[in-house]
C-alpha cells in the first residue's frame, strides 16, 4: 500500500510547512522494493533530521548493498493528529509506504528527550510500542542507534535491537544476515548477537561497540537529499575526523567516539567537491568534535578554497578557544563568535579537563575582534562537580574581561555578549558518570546567583529549565525500569520533550508517580563499586581509565590532549595518536 | 536574460515562495548555469520570479527570469537538476527585463467542481462584495475576467499583481454561494506583456 498525497490535501493545507511531509526532494534516491526494506527514522522534525549526517551515512550503507533505505521524521502535532483523524498510518517520505510494511525501522537517538517521539512515531504507524506486544504480528524490527544507544536500557523494552558505535558497516551486515535467513528468525538473532555493535535486549549479555578502523575508506554519501524546506543546517557537511583528542570529563562524545580517526585531506576535498556539485549548496561545514585539532587543518582549508567553486564558504562550527585562528574564520560572516569555556574559573576548568586558560580566551577574543567580530556567545555549564559560588562569579568576570578587550581599541559597533548556561548532566561512559546531579533547588539557587553576578554587565543570559535537565539526567543513566515511565509519559501526552514550549512536566511527574519510581533515585551519586546499567557495553575506554580521570578531577589535575602523549584510555591498539603516527 | 516557464506540481505546490526560490537557485548551480549576482556586501543571484502562488495551488504557468550568459540547452540542463514538480516547460532569451511580478496582469486557473454551476447568472452581477482576511470589504467583480463550467471543471481568469484575487479564495466564495466544492486548483496560464 502507498499513501496518496492527494488524499491528504486538505490536511497538508492546514498544517505548518506541508513540504515536510511530501518527499520528492532533489537528490533523494530512487527507491523500489528490495530484499530488505529499511526506513531510517528520526525522532524529531524534518528540518532537524535533514541536517543530521549520521542517518545519511547509515542509509547510504544500506543502499550500497542494493537494499532500500527510506526516511521518516517525526511529524509535528498538527500533522500527526491529522493523520490519526483520517486513519492514515505514518508513512515514509520516498515510497510513501506505511512504516509497518518495512522490514526494519532504525531510529537515530541523538538525545534522551526524544524517546517519547520514537513512541509517537510507532503509535502513528500503528505499531505496538512494546516488543512483547509485537510478537504475534508481522511488524518491522525496531532498532535504535546513535549516541543514546550507549545506554539503551531505558528504552530496551521498546526495541528489538540496538546498534552501538559506528554505523558504517554493521547495519548493512545485519541486513545481509536478515536476507540470508529469510527474516527475523531465531538463527538471525543468534547470528547478529555475534557481531560487534549489535545488542539484542532479549539475548545479549555483553556487547562491544562497532568500530570503523579506516574512516578514510569508509562509506560516505556523495550526494545529499536537498530538503524541501530550509533545514536547521542547510549546507554540505564533511566529517573531518571522528573522536576528540581532548577528553573533557563531562563530555560523552569525547569518550564514546574514541579513538580519534582523521580523514585525509584528499578524501575530504573530494567529498566536499562532489557534495557541492550534487546539491547546489553554497556552504561546506567542516564537522568534528573539535575541528581546530584536525592535524592538517591549514592544508585542508587551502585545498578546499582551491578546489571548490567560487562563492562557496567554509564553516568551522567546533573551534576550541585555544585553536581559534583569525585565518580560519576569514570566510564566515564575521558577526558572532561562539566560545565554550564551560566553567568560570581556572580551578573548575581544570577539574573538567577543559584545558583552556583565561589567556587563551582573551587571545581568541582579541583576534576575533580585530577581524571584525562584534558579538560573542559563551557557553557555560552550571552544577559541575565541586562547583562553588566563586566559579559562578567567574562567569561574570570572563564577560568583563572580554568587554575590556573590546574597548581597548576603537570599534564601529557595540559589543554584544550572550551567555548560555546549561545544566550539568552526568552521562554514561564519562569520568563523571558516578556524579550526582544538583537538585532543582540547588540549580535554582545557582541560576539566581549567576543572574545576580551578571546584572549590569550588559550580558544576555540564557539558561535551561531545571526540570528538563533533570529528566535528561534520569533517562541518560536509567535502567530498564524506566521503559514503563517513558510509556506512561507518552500516554500522558508527552512528546517533543526537548522543546521548552512543548515540555509537559505534569505528564512526566504523573508517570513517575503512577509507576512508583522516584527520579531522585537516578540523579544521586553512584558508588564506584556499584553495577551500572550500561556496564555490559564495552565502549573501548576502560572503567579504570574513567575512574582515574575522576580522581584527577577531584585533584584538579589536567590530563590534556592525546596529541601530546597517550593517556592509555584503552583504545591504544586502534589509535593513530597512540601509535605515534603523528 | 533567460525567461522560462515552469511547473509547480507533484508535491512542489506545497513549497513556499522562498523555498522555491532557494530550489531554483540550487538547481541552476547544480546545472552549472551561472547567474549574475547583484553587487554590494551581500550579493544575491539575479533570479526574478512571478508573484507568489498560494500554498497548495498547482501551476503549469510559473514564470521566472534569470540574468545569465548561459548558451546551452537550458530546458534540459534545468530539468536534469531540478526537484520533483519544478520542471521547465519552455524558455526564451530576452534583452529586456520582463519583470513578471509586475507585468503579469491576469492568470487562468482550472478547478474540479463537484456540483452544477450557473456561471452566467454569477457573471451577470455587477458587484460581488466580500470581506477579506483583514476585515475590509472589497468588490471582487472587476477582478474576475472569465468563468466557464465544462465537464465538471471550472475555468476562470482572475486578476494578478495589484489587482490580485487568490484562486483558492475565489473558489471559497463560489462554494459559499452555490454549495459545490472545488478541488485540484491549478494555474494554467498567465497573461502579460512578456508571457509566452
Amino acid at each position: 500500500m502507498t499513501v496518496n498525497l492527494e488524499n491528504l490535501r486538505e490536511l497538508l493545507l492546514r498544517v505548518e510547512k506541508p513540504s515536510r511531509y511530501t518527499g520528492g526532494e532533489f537528490g533523494a534516491p530512487a527507491l523500489g522494493q528490495s530484499a530488505f526494506d529499511f526506513c531510517m527514522c528520526f525522532p524529531d522534525l524534518y528540518e532537524v533530521g535533514m541536517s543530521n549526517l549520521g542517518i545519511k551515512i547509515v542509509a547510504e550503507s544500506i543502499l550500497a548493498r542494493g537494499y532500500t533505505a527510506d526516511f521518516c521524521f517525526t511529524p509535528y502535532k498538527d500533522f500527526g493528529s491529522g493523520l490519526k483523524e483520517l486513519g492514515v498510518p505514518l508513512y515514509s517520505l520516498g515510497l510513501k509506504k506505511p512504516l509497518y510494511e518495512f522490514d526494519m525501522l532504525g531510529f537515530s537517538m541523538q538525545f534522551e528527550l526524544s524517546y517519547t517521539n520514537m513512541l509517537y512515531m510507532l503509535d502513528l504507524a500503528g505499531i505496538p510500542l512494546l516488543r512483547k506486544d509485537r510478537k504475534n504480528g508481522k511488524y518491522p524490527l525496531i532498532a535504535i542507534g546513535g549516541p543514546c544507544a550507549v545506554n539503551p536500557e531505558p528504552i530496551a523494552d521498546f526495541v528489538d535491537m540496538v546498534f552501538i558505535g559506528d554505523g558504517e558497516t554493521v547495519d548493512a551486515d545485519v541486513a545481509d544476515i536478515y536476507v540470508r535467513h529469510g527474516g527475523a528468525t531465531k538463527e538471525f538473532f543468534e547470528k547478529i548477537t555475534k557481531l560487534d555493535g549489535v545488542y539484542v535486549p532479549e539475548l545479549s549479555n555483553k556487547v562491544r561497540k562497532a568500530l570503523v578502523k579506516d574512516l578514510d575508506g569508509a562509506i560516505f554519501p556523495e550526494r545529499f537529499t536537498v530538503p524541501n524546506c530550509e533545514s536547521v543546517h542547510d549546507r554540505a557537511v564533511i566529517e573531518v575526523m571522528r573522536g576528540c583528542y581532548r577528553g573533557c570529563r563531562f563530555c560523552q562524545a569525547g569518550f564514546i567516539y574514541r579513538p580519534v580517526r582523521p580523514r585525509s585531506v584528499q578524501t575530504l576535498t573530494k567529498q566536499a567537491c562532489s557534495l557541492i556539485a550534487n546539491t547546489g549548496y553554497d556552504e561546506v561545514s567542516l564537522n568534528s568534535l573539535s575541528t581546530g585539532d584536525y592535524p592538517a587543518l591549514r592544508e585542508l582549508i587551502k585545498n578546499l578554497k582551491n578546489d571548490l567553486p567560487n562563492g562557496v564558504t567554509l564553516a568551522l562550527p567546533s573551534l576550541r578557544v585555544d585553536s581559534f585562528d583569525g585565518e580560519f574564520a576569514q570566510d564566515a560572516r564575521r558577526v558572532s563568535l561562539t566560545f565554550a569555556p564551560e566553567a568560570g574559573t581556572q580551578r573548575l576548568r581544570d577539574v573538567i579537563n577543559k584545558d583552556v586558560t583565561e589567556e587563551d580566551i582573551i587571545k581568541a577574543a582579541e583576534s576575533a575582534f580585530d577581524i571584525g567580530y562584534s558579538a560573542v556567545k559563551l557557553y557555560f555549564m552550571l552544577g559541575l562537580p565541586t562547583e562553588t559560588n566563586e566559579d559562578l562569579e567567574g562567569i561574570g568576570r570572563i564577560c568583563s574581561i572580554i568587554r575590556y578587550c573590546y574597548k581597548k581599541k576603537k570599534r564601529n559597533k557595540p559589543l554584544r555578549i550572550s551567555v548560555s548556561c546549561s545544566t550539568f548532566i552526568p552521562k554514561p561512559f564519562t569520568p563523571f558518570q558516578w556524579e550526582r546531579q544538583a537538585n532543582a533547588e540547588e540549580i535554582k539557587a545557582k541560576q539566581e546567583k549567576l543572574i545576580d553576578s551578571l546584572r549590569g554587565k550588559g550580558v544576555t543570559l540564557n539558561w535551561s529549565d531545571g526540570f528538563t535537565a533533570k529528566l535528561e539526567a534520569v533517562l541518560a543513566r536509567g535502567d530498564r525500569k524506566l521503559s514503563k515511565v517513558i510509556k506512561l509519559a507518552y500516554i500522558n501526552g508527552c512528546i517533543f520533550d526537548g522543546w521548552e514550549k512543548e515540555l509537559n512536566k505534569d505528564g512526566w511527574e504523573k508517570a513517575f508517580n503512577e509507576s512508583g519510581i522516584s527520579p531522585d533515585e537516578y540523579t544521586r551519586e553512584r558508588e564506584e563499586n556499584e553495577k551500572l546499567p550500561w556496564d555490559f557495553i564495552d565502549i573501548g575506554v576502560t572503567k579504570e581509565f574513567l575512574l582515574s580521570e575522576r580522581r584527577k578531577a577531584y585533584k584538579g589535575t589536567v590530563t590534556g590532549s592525546c596529541q601530546n602523549s597517550c593517556k592509555g584510555c584503552g583504545l591504544q591498539k586502534h589509535c593513530s595518536a597512540a601509535g605515534g603516527t603523528r | 536574460m533567460i525567461l522560462f516557464r515552469h511547473t509547480k506540481t507533484d508535491g512542489a505546490e506545497y513549497l513556499s515562495h522562498l523555498d522555491l526560490l532557494r530550489h531554483i537557485d540550487r538547481t541552476l548551480k547544480r546545472a552549472g548555469i551561472t547567474v549574475k549576482t547583484s553587487g554590494g556586501f551581500h550579493p544575491h543571484p539575479k533570479i526574478f520570479m512571478n508573484n507568489p502562488l498560494g500554498l497548495g495551488i498547482k501551476s503549469v504557468a510559473e514564470y521566472c527570469a534569470i540574468e545569465t550568459d548561459f548558451g546551452g540547452d537550458f530546458k534540459k540542463a534545468f530539468n536534469e537538476n531540478s526537484p520533483n514538480g519544478v520542471k521547465c516547460l519552455d524558455f526564451k532569451t530576452s534583452e529586456e527585463d520582463p519583470n513578471f511580478a509586475h507585468t503579469i496582469e491576469r492568470c487562468g486557473y482550472s478547478a474540479e467542481w463537484d456540483a452544477p454551476f450557473d456561471t452566467e447568472k454569477f457573471l451577470t452581477r455587477n458587484r460581488i462584495i466580500v470581506t477579506d482576511k483583514r476585515g475590509r470589504t472589497v468588490d471582487i467583480r472587476p477582478r474576475i475576467y472569465s468563468l466557464e463550467f465544462k465537464n465538471d471543471t471550472l475555468l476562470f481568469t482572475l486578476g494578478c499583481g495589484e489587482n490580485n484575487l487568490r484562486p483558492d479564495l475565489f473558489c471559497e466564495i463560489l462554494q459559499h454561494e452555490s454549495g459545490g466544492k472545488a478541488s485540484n486548483i491549478t494555474k494554467i496560464s498567465a497573461h502579460g506583456k512578456h508571457t509566452f
